[in-house]
């Protein structure tokens, strides 16, 4: 075997609830069996950007806020590859908010896992875009993802943990790669994730959190009635977490790659590029503007 | 008017044309265009001050005619119909839109330029003018040769004159051949007869370019053809007015830059391709979405030119050969993936259709002024090439190089164009496809790594340059990224290994110089005038050294296909067998020059800035006055 690069610790502060997410990502591929060479982190930049460097796996770094375009190059190069973006609500829903309302409407077979603790961590504290009023002198309304997400008509999987119940947490992470894997399309998943050096919540989120599939009725295919059980949730002053909605199988948007390369096998990456190979269409095209 | 010299650092005077007064003669500024070019030539025709035109004995070698109206007018039809005509009889074509778009919102027109001899810019004067309203003919009529005649739509334009001719084109459109929008072909029928066009071949042209569409539509594009001609005689007028020269040219096609940059790309192996529409690059897109498609390839149009190279990026680590093209406007955003392509070692082709900027600036106007920015653009520093075509098939083998090139060197690799070269078309050789390599460089296999013990993606080697695996690639696991990195690429902050980081990509701009296209030489190799250019200023400039040659000033011409970095060795020996260099460009600063001054001081006194900034591309004659030192 070639040695190659290995996983290296942490960066994080102890008790940094991105352990959570790790963890769940990494077991999740692993149930799933994901060889290590076609699984491709994508991370963003921030503390949870360098997941990349603690995992198994291809893993690329992208620029702040420019995760989602980069792993969408890589799927539609090489459908054939895992896809897992990681970042931040700073970058997702910062700098990167253009990319992530996009991305969602493009409906690329990728994951994207936002660790959302409400604050900037690595710059130490400011306010994020999904912080309180009132957080580190905060005084505009929080973002939610979620909201906008199901606002979005493509988008077909989204779903909300946090990393103090791993096992839903690594369960949802699961069932979004899955949906890649039968090449449904993109696949949300934000997991709350406390910063404890600077927005320590672990006590106050875990009281907060609610699963809306326990509501009586939930029925996780209804976006109207997911986005207005969120709602209601959101004004009892309560977290909505669960698996949010995922579109009937026989409903939805195909996925972006699936109808550009409808055989996995065959894709820019795949292509023979030779000359010999395509000389005879070359010549027709280069003929064309005779 | 007072005339500052540029390289001084003092103002200009802001006029559209300046040259540096150091040839020994008082140079002066000339006027921008509406004006010059085409009145210094020939002086402007007025309706007054015009005779009848002057039937030419010989038949013209040179023709140029342009077409403007109100878009919808299908002033384009007849462009490309004349285009068609010109390509059958033999002639070298250069096309061009939008040379009046100066006036009122609405308005389109479109020019056709045949040549017996190969051309690569536009007439610095029109022989044919036809106006389907006003604002084509008072516009138009400054740029008018001395003979040339205006062919106005009866009704539509009001000016008399002794050369304008006023027929009822739309007229005769909608009341026998059955439709208004008709016009176009029977203006092209009219035309026909006034140049003296053979009728079978010109009729010809009509039935190709219709017969697609089938019986109905093609029988009464041919009626109104037939029409045209007719009420040229009818009007009793005496035709030809005046006519054309036959040409030898054979089996040549008509592309545009971006149709060349577009095709080359597909062939040397390029399978994505991640873009955003702005003007003028938008077509390299469009192209790209017909061809791509046909190789198992991919075009996506992303939600800003940051997702576009961003998209890019991703494409090109995962394995496939990948290009954005773009504008100054889309390049600024650009910007920070420019440096993380270049940290991270990933192969891109990025091409930049210039126009006139900063800003919005003026988005159909042409301009060569982001040189400096695509050479220097980035925070922190990283290597990069920049390589400059000149005409069509040169466009087509420099994006062959460029994409062979990007991944060779694992980094970025620009292609830069220019608004009039990315859009006019022009006649050449169908490309040759027998030249093309599909070169990648370092990158690894499946079957190369297992045989390797130890793989690290940014390994320290003597070049710099280190086995490139991509994502599904067994033992070829790595990490990619921006941040400065150690060989493993992991993270690292480590004095001694930036140094080492640093030297290992930098170095490039030193290793690759004999990897990176030669700049062409043209004209008299004993010649003490040097001319130095790039991108279309090709055309004007070969243009320039017949004129020149012919008024006993020969003239050598370095055409530089690589700007950056920038080719020190054969600038030198270029320079040192010259007395003086005119280095045209259409900038305001003089950007090529100054990076040849930067890096080859002691030759400068030799240098002389010619720019050209009011939107409009260079024309021979400009060239011709700024080495003559004449006004």
């Amino acid at each position: 075997m070639t040695e190659v690069v290995k996983p290296i610790p942490s960066t994080w502060c102890p008790g940094c609830g991105d352990f959570g997410v790790m963890a769940a990502l990494k077991n999740s591929l692993k149930e799933l069996k994901v060889p290590t060479e076609e699984t491709v982190i994508v991370g963003g930049i921030g503390c949870s950007g360098g997941i990349h460097n603690f995992l198994d796996g291809y893993g690329f770094h992208s620029l702040h806020g420019r995760l989602l375009p980069t792993a969408v190059g890589v799927k539609l190069a090489n459908p054939k590859l895992t896809v897992v973006a990681v970042g931040g609500d700073g970058d997702g829903y910062a700098i990167g908010m253009g990319h992530f309302i996009h991305t969602l409407k493009k409906n690329v077979d990728i994951t994207y896992i936002v660790m959302n603790n409400e604050t900037y961590g690595l710059t130490k504290g400011q306010p994020s875009p999904t912080a309180k009023v009132g957080f580190h002198g905060n005084i505009e309304s929080p973002f939610d993802s979620v909201l906008t997400a199901l606002s979005i008509p493509s988008a077909g999987y989204i779903a909300r943990g946090f990393s103090g119940a791993p096992r839903e947490a690594a369960q949802y992470v699961t069932e979004a790669l899955r949906y890649n894997r039968e090449r449904r399309g993109f696949a949300f998943v934000e997991i709350l994730s406390p910063c404890v050096t600077y927005n320590d919540t672990y006590q106050l989120w875990r009281q907060q959190v609610e699963n809306v599939e326990k509501l009586p009725g939930y029925d996780r295919s209804q976006r109207a009635k997911a986005f207005a059980s969120v709602l209601e949730v959101k004004e009892r002053g309560k977290i909505p977490v669960g698996q949010i909605f995922r579109v009937a199988d026989d409903k939805g948007v195909p996925a972006l790659d699936k109808t550009l390369l409808p055989m996995i096998e065959r894709s820019p990456t795949t292509a023979d590029i030779s000359l010999e190979h395509n000389l005879t269409k070359y010549q027709k095209l280069v003929s064309s503007f005779s | 008017m007072e005339f500052f010299e540029i390289e001084k650092g003092k103002l200009n005077t802001g006029v559209g044309l300046t040259i540096a007064p150091r040839t020994g003669h008082q140079a002066r500024p000339r006027q921008a265009m509406g004006s010059t070019p085409a009145e210094q030539v020939h002086p402007p025709l007025s309706t007054e001050r015009v005779g009848p035109p002057v039937r030419p004995r010989e038949p013209l070698n040179d023709i140029s005619l342009m077409i403007g109206g109100q878009g919808g007018d299908g002033t384009l039809t007849i462009s490309d119909l004349l285009g068609r005509y010109f390509h059958a009889r033999g002639l070298y074509i250069y096309t061009a839109r939008a040379v009046l778009s100066r006036i009122r919102g609405g308005h389109a027109d479109a020019s056709t330029r045949a040549h017996v001899d190969p051309v690569w810019s536009q007439k610095a004067s029109q022989d044919v003018l036809v106006a389907f309203d006003e604002d084509a003919v008072k516009v138009g009529l400054k740029e008018l040769a001395p003979g040339g005649f205006v062919l106005a739509d009866q009704g539509s334009v009001k000016s008399e004159g002794p050369n304008i001719y006023h027929l009822p084109l739309s007229i005769t459109a909608a009341s026998k051949a059955g439709n208004g929008l008709y016009k176009n072909v029977v203006s092209f029928g009219s035309l026909s007869v006034m140049l003296g066009f053979d009728p079978v071949v010109a009729r010809g042209v009509v039935e190709k370019r219709f017969g697609r569409r089938g019986g109905e539509a093609l029988e009464a594009n041919l009626k109104a053809f037939d029409l045209g001609r007719e009420i040229v005689r009818e009007a009793g007028l005496k035709t030809p007015i005046f006519t054309v020269a036959q040409g030898n040219a054979k089996d040549q096609i008509l592309i545009s830059g971006n149709q060349a940059c577009a095709l080359g790309f597909v062939v040397a192996g390029g399978r994505f391709f991640a873009g955003y529409p702005i003007t003028p690059a938008t077509p390299i897109m469009e192209n790209l979405e017909k061809f791509l498609p046909q190789f198992d390839g991919i075009v996506r149009q992303a939600e800003d030119e940051l997702a576009a190279i961003n998209m890019a990026i991703g494409a090109a680590y995962a394995g496939a050969r990948t290009m954005t093209a773009t504008s100054g406007p889309g390049l600024s955003l650009m910007t920070e993936g420019m440096g993380h392509a270049g940290t991270a070692e990933v192969p891109l082709v990025i091409v930049d259709c210039q126009r006139a900027g900063p800003s919005t600036g003026e988005p159909t106007r042409h301009e060569q002024s982001d040189l400096l920015f695509v050479v220097f653009a980035s925070h922190g520093e990283f290597p990069r090439f920049v390589l400059s075509p000149g005409y069509a098939s040169d466009v087509f083998d420099l994006t062959v190089e460029a994409t062979n090139l990007a991944e060779k060197w694992q980094l970025p690799v620009f292609i830069m164009l220019d608004n009039d070269e990315s859009e006019n078309t022009q006649s050449t050789a169908p490309f040759d496809l027998s030249k093309v390599r599909v070169d990648r460089g370092r990158l690894t296999s499946n079957e190369e790594l297992a045989k390797m013990e130890v793989y690290k993606r940014y390994e320290f080697t003597q070049d710099g340059i280190s086995r490139r695996s991509v994502p599904g690639m067994k033992g070829g696991v790595s990490q990619t990224t921006g941040n400065e990195h150690d060989e493993w690429g992991h993270v690292s902050v480590n004095p001694e290994n930036r140094r080492k980081m640093m030297a290992k990509r930098m170095n490039r701009l030193e290793l690759a110089k004999k990897d990176l296209p030669a700049p062409h030489l043209w004209g008299d190799e004993k010649a003490r005038v040097g001319l130095i250019g790039y991108g279309s200023t090709y055309g004007p400039i070969r243009e320039a050294q017949r004129v020149l040659k012919e008024k006993g000033v020969p003239t050598r011409f370095f055409q530089a296909r690589t700007l950056w970095p920038v080719p020190r060795e054969a600038l030198t020996t270029f320079l040192e067998s010259v007395d003086v260099a005119y280095v045209v460009e259409n900038n305001y600063t003089g950007q090529f020059g100054r990076l040849i001054r930067q890096e080859l001081p002691e030759l400068a006194p030799k240098l002389r800035p010619v720019v050209k900034f009011d939107g409009l591309a260079f024309r021979a004659p400009d060239i011709v006055h700024a080495v003559r030192g004449e006004p």
